[in-house]
């Protein structure tokens, strides 16, 4: 990370909604872009597990692009902080995370999906075609048994990818999902300009 | 003497002392300076495997692994600055990329796991290098346990687990590079192992969540567990246990490793078969009703039948049998009743009653046998009765090549260590002739016997033994070691507990109205046990059969009335081991159901 982002918070408080609530308004809001590829949506619900937080965080923040906000935005803004869940598992999550990196600062990968592959990448150790086959010729659930061929549909790759065998990524924050106070840590400490800093008390894989 | 030399060297700026030979890991550690490792694991041959625990040594450009560099008097070590973390850091990246170490996918994923805590402690976020996804194969073919090897490291402890400690060498690694793995004898699934004595030791030994025991599956980290100390009662050798409970469930069962017993080894039966295996057990007293079968009653109603019972019959006509598995509290009170019963036994395995006939018990027999460079084994199957003995003597033949003699006793997988292995005794001058050469030179020798040694196969063994060992002067006399069958058997015996290996004779002396069996927590009721002498009819023609025990067995089925007692892990109480030693029995859970301890029992029916 090159340029610190946001205003700089520079006293610590210990309730960090208080804190966040306390900074005067900054003179502009940092935009950023959620987005969910392969993953569960756990992150995103994790983020939201901020509570109270999340009202100091707006005050701070401009979600621009997300699948959890409402704003119908036909084309993915410029913004500062691209936020990511999930691995890369198709043609189109491709297309999508490497229009992200192109328009967002910094990029992080959140959660232990988009770090390492995790539960999407268990299908790694198979061949594709048994994957395809497994689900939609032999699955139990199954009625009809026919492997998607719309041109629509976008392909899915041999193998799930962790984010940064596509794009660069600026931060991981790895945990399946990371615990809301690791994302506001993590959060608080960029938009004082600060990269995180990880060891056994922050850190989780599970 | 340079044994006694102490040399002094500098970790961290911190002047440490150590002995010589000792590693630069050994002696940071005993000065409380931590160096992070994975492979290294004390009692163990150092590996030099997982490379976390490099070091630093002022004036040699070149980081070397602590574990397995002998200390050098006067060198300086560094254990930490920014090129050995990013050094370990790289390690760790490399460990994390080479497998599936998927921590969500992972019971071992909330403090148990040894990658994990180090990687936490190196603030790994992120792996640096491209993950390979391997396609690994999990073997669950064995009874107690499973082996995944998407989780395993590679740091070998299981394997040195398994040939220095249980002394079976059924785990190796095979394959090079990346195809390096743990392999089963050659390559072999767990089920088809003719070498895997299941004592688990593998499983309590790894670091990741590669080995995992089936039962303990999913019922909560060991980290968050209660971690309770007691003492098996499977066998006489009592070895120490560590009992994890979580939410008043047994959670896992490794052995104690500052038991001076078994120093952390058990058994497949003390790891496992205690609380792994589906039992059936007694919460509340049964009753059998007028259609003959078993009913729920309670206590008050079942010791009202049991004291009618008893009034009703004569002195003569009463008796007591006990499991040689009770405590010696449990024994106290047995005794007090002596004057109201016409006779009181436990019941013992074949030729065990000698045995216990001049209850000895030989101090410090473990450290004896650890220590023996010649064992004999007379009459007895330590591989299956006394497990954590057989690793000690496989071990002490294939570690420090131990002579190992085998007189009398059944087939079993010591034979094949054995330098002589008489399954029939000869009594040819050319076959002892043999014996007597292969004790030759013998310093320690040790002698382990069991029941069958007091057959008169046996005592011959034993004299003749004994002329070869006195026909040598300047050799030591030999440790004797008894190894009885029946856990607390010896110290019964010397309570005054008759010892009945023919319970049919012992039954039909005088005809009995009242039998009370107290079975305690052997898993078959002590049907097995009986079985040998078991005349099947017998306790049908008593009127009066009541067994007090933990589970449902062939002996419950004969009762006219089951009182429910507590198990291993519910009972207080000691029992004394064949080296004398009187070990503590902990409660480990709470009682269930209706059950009762053995003594409150009989108190309750005799005083």
């Amino acid at each position: 990370m090159k340029k610190p982002i946001g205003k700089k918070v520079t006293k610590k408080t210990t309730r960090p909604a208080a804190k966040a609530a306390a900074a005067p308004a900054a003179p502009a809001k940092v935009r950023v872009a959620t987005m969910w590829l392969s993953g569960c949506s756990g992150c995103h619900m994790s983020f939201l597990d901020l509570d109270e937080r999340l009202v100091g965080l707006a005050k701070l923040i401009d979600i621009l692009f997300s699948p959890i906000v409402d704003t119908k935005v036909k084309d993915m803004p410029q913004v500062d902080v691209g936020i990511v869940e999930g691995c890369v598992n198709n043609t189109d999550q491709e297309h999508e995370l490497k229009m992200l990196r192109d328009r967002c600062k910094i990029l992080i990968a959140l959660g232990d999906c988009a770090c390492t592959g995790n539960i999407p990448a268990l299908r790694n150790q198979f061949p594709l075609k048994d994957c395809l086959a497994r689900a939609y010729e032999q699955a139990e659930s199954n009625r009809i048994s026919c492997i998607p061929n719309d041109p629509l549909v976008p392909k899915l790759y041999p193998k799930a990818r962790p984010l940064q065998e596509v794009v660069k990524v600026d931060l991981h924050i790895p945990g399946c999902p990371p615990d809301a106070d690791v994302i506001w840590y993590a959060l608080t400490e960029l938009l004082a300009g600060r990269m995180p800093q990880w060891n056994e008390k922050n850190l989780r894989y599970d | 003497m340079t044994a006694t030399k102490k040399i002094s060297l500098t970790i961290n700026g911190k002047v440490c002392a150590g002995k010589p030979g000792q590693t630069i890991l050994e002696i940071a550690r005993a000065n409380k300076i931590d160096i992070p490792t994975l492979c290294y694991l004390k009692g163990l041959t150092p590996w030099g495997g997982c490379r976390l625990c490099i070091v630093e040594i002022e004036g040699s450009p070149k980081v070397v692994p602590s574990c397995t560099t002998p200390a050098v008097g006067g060198s300086k070590i560094i254990t930490n600055s920014p090129r050995l973390q990013g050094l370990r850091k790289a390690t760790l990246e490399l460990l994390f990329s080479e497998r599936n170490h998927f921590c969500p996918m992972c019971q071992y994923n909330k403090g148990d796991c040894g990658l994990q805590h180090q990687g936490y402690l190196h603030g790994i976020n992120n792996v640096r290098y491209q993950y390979l996804y391997p396609a690994m194969p999990v073997d669950l073919t064995a009874k107690y346990f499973g082996i995944d090897h998407n989780r395993c490291i590679l740091c070998g402890r299981c394997v040195r687990t398994c040939d220095e400690i249980e002394g079976v060498h059924t785990l190796d690694v095979a394959y090079r590079g990346i195809r390096n793995r743990i392999v089963v004898d050659m390559l072999k699934k767990f089920s088809e192992s003719e070498t895997c004595t299941s004592c688990g030791a593998c499983v309590a030994n790894c670091p990741t969540g590669a080995f995992f025991d089936k039962a303990a599956a999913f019922r909560g980290p060991l980290a968050s567990c209660q971690q309770v100390l007691t003492t098996c009662t499977e066998c006489p050798l009592g070895c120490g246990l560590k009992v994890f409970v979580k939410e008043n469930r047994i959670v896992n069962v490794w052995g104690d490793p500052d038991s001076p017993v078994n120093r952390g080894h058990l058994c497949v039966k003390g790891r496992y078969e205690t609380w792994a295996e589906p039992r059936e057990r007694i919460t509340q007293p049964l009753l059998r009703g007028k259609d003959g079968k078993l009913k729920p009653a309670t206590w008050d109603n079942a010791i009202a039948a049991i004291r009618k019972a008893v009034k009703a019959a004569k002195k003569t006509e009463k008796a007591l049998l006990v499991a040689p598995r009770v405590t010696n509290e449990t024994a106290q009170t047995i005794t007090k009743f002596t004057g109201k019963i016409d006779r009181l036994g436990m019941y013992v395995t074949a030729n065990e009653a000698a045995l216990c006939s001049d209850p000895s018990f030989n101090a410090d027999a473990m450290r004896k046998l650890e220590d023996a460079d010649a064992i004999i084994i007379i009459g007895v199957q330590p591989s299956r009765d006394h497990g954590v003995v057989a690793a000690r003597i496989r071990t002490a033949v294939r570690k420090r090549e131990a002579k190992l003699l085998i007189f009398h006793a059944r087939k079993s997988d010591l034979d094949r260590y054995a330098n002589i292995c008489a399954h029939e005794v000869s009594l040819e001058h050319q076959f002892w002739d043999e014996v007597a050469a292969a004790l030759e030179g013998a310093q320690r020798p040790a002698i382990v016997y069991g029941a069958n040694a007091m057959t008169p196969i046996g005592v011959t063994v034993l004299e003749r033994l004994i002329k070869i060992f006195e026909g040598h002067p300047g050799r030591r006399a030999p440790a004797l070691i008894g190894l009885p069958v029946g856990t607390n058997s010896l110290a019964l015996a010397a309570a005054g507990i008759e010892a009945v290996e023919d319970v049919g004779p012992w039954l039909d002396a005088k005809p009995l109205k009242f039998l009370h069996i107290v079975a305690s927590d052997a898993p078959d009721g002590g049907a097995g046990m009986l079985e040998e002498k078991y005349v099947p009819g017998l306790l049908d023609e008593i009127p009066c059969v009541v067994v007090q025990a933990g589970y449902r067995s062939a002996l419950t089925g004969k009762a006219a009335v089951v009182l429910p007692a507590t198990i291993w892990c519910e009972k207080s109480g000691t029992i004394t081991n064949l080296e004398g030693r009187r070990l503590s029995l902990r409660p480990v859970l709470p009682v269930s159901g209706e059950a009762r301890e053995d003594a409150a029992i009989l108190e309750s029916v005799f005083a």
